[in-house]
């Protein structure tokens, strides 16, 4: 096993992954949500990179100290945009960890490598989790772990870098509500990532697999919240100028400029030493910050961009992202769990529900505000069709309103949509869909009362079906819900879906879901934390 | 006369490959570092077995610009025109691959390359089509604008228990949407503009067959239609009873899903690919 790398060495990993990384710039690009969404991420990154080469191809001391340093004074010349400045200070950690070294091995690289997470961090007035500096930090730490057990396995100690560093951008959006609501990963941690994992193909011999096969891009383990069954929501915010030079003299202190320049703008960004320094600042005011920066030393590599511009293309391309539907659903739904199901299926949720109806007022602010021009309303209860009703002649959207009495119909109306349709196509089939679904709740007696011959004493539980037959009446919770569900015709259907609610621990429901599948084996049982308050279980059969 | 050639996505039965002379380009599938040519080094029973059974997610690439020069070289030995139809250029880089090709060989004769956008019978379909009006003598430029015209009305519904595959292999599209959704989902999708797009969920595999039903039903007029499954000919089968209500089994192409797309959309896929009438 070969035991230690040169300067060419690195310089060759890093060149490979440039190559890499270059074949996912649109789609890099098109992910950029955060700090801007100005969809230029990828190329910025693979243009700090090449410059990066560019100075290490120039280099001609082929240590690994020597190589380092070049390649950091390359990325410091060349790095444009947000991401790139950031990837400068990486280079520059990881050329103060290989200093003075003529050659590298595993533990060498695991510790430039912490080292050029540190770097990354200081470079940035505001630093931000769920971006590139959590993934590189991530990455890094878990080499060093492995560096610990096999400090000369390079190939190895990449190998988890990389590993580490898809899963660190897989959660980005966890940590990032921008990406969660967008619905993607980080756009720099995904650039990082193919960087890197293209330096290991290299170091792994992987030659063929990077001449002709394309990165795996990292995609996010959850779902846009909002906007689903929206065209775009995006608003027309004015960004201001992305402004972006090199500072050259003598005796400048990076950290002076980066105080100085902080209430100027967002997404600043100051990296460098004495003699040079990068600027990166979105600011509408650019001649003040050129003016400030002059009177410090001379200015190379000016750029300053309209970011409304830039905005414009990175619209485009997210469009091609869009679902296919200009149709919006605004459902009103309560409990916690009830409302993240609606927003997770693309619904928009106005609160409310049996005890708290939401008024016209408040439906209508909702219809006005989402994006689309055609609305489907799903009301979830018998008083609120009514209110829902009246939206019609109050807008000049197009909205049409399934008579759901039941969260259930609701959310069986929802699953129906279909993003191809037209508005009157997907009315009929989610009206259609709500008489497929029989709705089976356990609540709590208002008052005494007698029902049918059944006589009910105020507090004990009582089961509904499908909001207007009590069924069953009883002290003990489960035997009601069993009860009722036999009356509602459990037997028959082959999906049963149980809400249950936020006075129950979900070990109880669970204990119910148990029962029932044992009752019935082949049906398939659902158990899903709906948080609403009064309901124990809203039981869906379908 | 035209040859006509297409890639290994296309799902079209040996026969009908064999009766019009049909090339087929094989794209890669891999696992980790075995290379197998999609229905040439592996079929549809052992690829599936592999997707089930190993530890690494199987991954897909394209034929080398050099594979298709190659080609085209061969094939201009036999005709002076050649059409090549092939799978959506959104989720493959198979169609570049096949223009730079196109490129490198120069005059060699006339070569026409299609980006269907499609994939699966979606793209098996028209290529079906494309050979008919050959072998009835068409010409070039007719046959290329029947097919572009094909490719628009050409829908593959695929119904997926997971989509942790398209997930895994990066091609998850618009279906990003559904991801992540706290009730468990049997989604129907699409390709469209050439991107994995949603067309409905389900709540079953029940439904969702119902809803291919539905959107056979739907359609303007069946002109042609292709069914396809993966590692349940039991729900083919069910399927198929259903459909044959609406267009004529005797008509109808069955088929089984390459292990190309195989890779990205896993072993329970089950697919209707129509063409609708204009």
């Amino acid at each position: 096993m070969k035991q230690s790398w040169d300067g060419k060495d690195l310089r060759d990993m890093f060149a490979a992954g440039s190559s890499w990384l270059e074949k996912s710039v649109e789609e890099v690009n098109a992910i950029n949500v955060f700090p801007v969404p100005d969809g230029d991420t990828g190329t910025n990154m693979l243009l700090t990179l090449r410059s990066v080469i560019e100075e290490a191809d120039r280099a001609t001391d082929t240590t690994v100290g020597v190589m380092a340093k070049a390649m950091s004074h390359g990325a410091l010349l060349g790095a444009r945009g947000n991401s790139g400045v950031i990837l400068a200070q990486i280079f520059r950690g990881m050329a103060r960890g290989f200093d003075g070294k003529a050659q590298f091995n595993g533990i060498d690289w695991a510790d430039a490598m912490v080292q050029a997470a540190k770097t990354a961090r200081e470079g940035l007035s505001n630093p931000v989790e769920g971006t590139i500096l959590t993934v590189i930090r991530e990455a890094a730490d878990s080499g060093r772990q492995c560096a610990e057990k096999n400090p000369d396995d390079l190939v190895a100690i990449v190998g988890e870098t990389v590993k580490e560093a898809g899963e660190s951008v897989a959660r980005t959006p966890n940590l990032l509500p921008a990406l969660m609501e967008a619905g993607v990963v980080d756009a720099g941690g995904q650039g990082l990532y193919i960087l890197l994992d293209g330096a290991m193909r290299f170091l792994k011999g992987e030659l063929e697999d990077l001449q002709f096969r394309k990165p795996q891009m990292v995609s996010a383990n959850i779902t846009a919240t909002r906007n689903v069954n929206m065209a775009s929501s995006e608003e027309d915010e004015a960004y201001g100028y992305c402004t972006n030079f090199l500072l050259e003299g003598t005796d400048l202190d990076p950290e002076k400029i980066r105080r100085k320049l902080e209430d100027r703008g967002q997404s600043l960004v100051v990296a460098g030493d004495e003699t040079a320094v990068r600027v990166h600042i979105h600011s509408y005011d650019p001649g003040g910050i050129l003016a400030y920066a002059t009177a410090l030393g001379t200015l190379h590599q000016i750029q300053i961009q309209n970011m409304d511009d830039q905005h414009v293309g990175f619209k485009e391309m997210r469009r091609l992202k869009a679902l296919p539907t200009d149709i919006a659903v605004v459902a009103v739904a309560f409990g916690e769990g009830m409302i993240k199901l609606y927003e997770s299926l693309g619904a928009v949720v106005v609160k409310g529900g049996q005890t708290m109806n939401p008024s016209v007022k408040e439906i209508l602010a909702c219809v006005e505000a989402v994006e689309s021009d055609k609305v489907i309303l799903l009301p979830n209860n018998k008083n609120i069709i009514l209110t829902a009703s009246q939206i019609k002649e109050l807008t000049k959207k197009s909205v049409e309103v399934i008579p759901s009495r039941t969260l259930p119909q609701g959310i069986t109306a929802l699953m129906i949509f279909n993003f191809e349709s037209t508005l009157e196509e997907n009315t009929l089939s989610m009206c259609e869909a709500t008489k497929t679904v029989k709705t089976v709740e356990v609540t709590t007696a208002a008052r005494s009362t007698q029902v049918r011959g059944m006589k009910i004493k105020q507090g004990q539980a009582i089961g509904i079906i499908d909001d207007t037959d009590l069924v069953a009446a009883g002290d003990d919770v489960t035997d009601v819900l069993m009860r009722s569900l036999d009356i509602g015709g459990i037997e028959a259907v082959e999906m049963v879906t149980i809400y249950y609610g936020a006075d129950l621990k979900a070990e109880q429901a669970g204990e119910v879901v148990k029962v029932l599948g044992e009752k019935y084996p082949g049906k398939q049982i659902e158990l899903v934390s709906g948080g609403q308050p009064h309901y124990f279980y809203i039981v869906s059969l379908e | 006369m035209i040859k006509i050639a297409t890639d290994s996505t296309c799902d079209i039965p040996a026969d009908i490959i064999k009766k019009y002379g049909i090339t087929i380009v094989p794209i890669n599938v891999l696992f980790g570092n075995e290379t197998y040519r999609d229905g040439v080094d592996i079929t549809p029973d052992q690829f599936y077995k592999k997707l089930v059974e190993s530890k690494v997610h199987p991954t897909t690439s394209a034929q080398s610009p050099g594979y298709f020069s190659e080609m085209f070289t061969r094939l201009s030995k036999e005709t002076d025109e050649i059409l090549l139809i092939l799978f959506s250029s959104k989720i493959s880089a198979t169609y570049e691959s096949a223009v730079q090709a196109k490129a490198l060989v120069g005059d060699i004769c006339k070569i026409e390359i299609i980006d269907s956008g499609q994939a699966c019978g979606a793209l098996g379909l028209p290529v079906i089509k494309a050979a008919e009006m050959v072998e009835g003598g068409a010409k070039m430029a007719d046959v290329v604008a029947a097919v572009k015209d094909m490719c628009l009305r050409s829908h593959a519904y695929m119904v997926f228990d997971t989509l942790e595959y398209l997930r895994k292999g990066g091609r998850i599209g618009r279906a990003q949407a559904l991801l992540g959704g706290l009730l468990k989902v049997t989604p129907i999708l699409t390709l469209r503009d050439g991107l994995v797009t949603p067309v409905q969920r389900t709540r079953s595999r029940t439904q969702a067959i119902d809803a291919l039903v539905n959107l056979a039903k739907g359609a303007n007029k069946i002109e042609a239609l292709m069914l396809e499954h993966a590692t349940t000919p039991d729900d083919l089968e069910i399927l198929a009873k259903r459909v044959a209500e609406i267009y004529p089994r005797e008509k109808t192409i069955f088929s089984r899903v390459n292990s190309v797309i195989g890779a990205h959309v896993g072993p329970h896929v089950l697919l209707m690919s129509i063409i609708e009438g204009k």
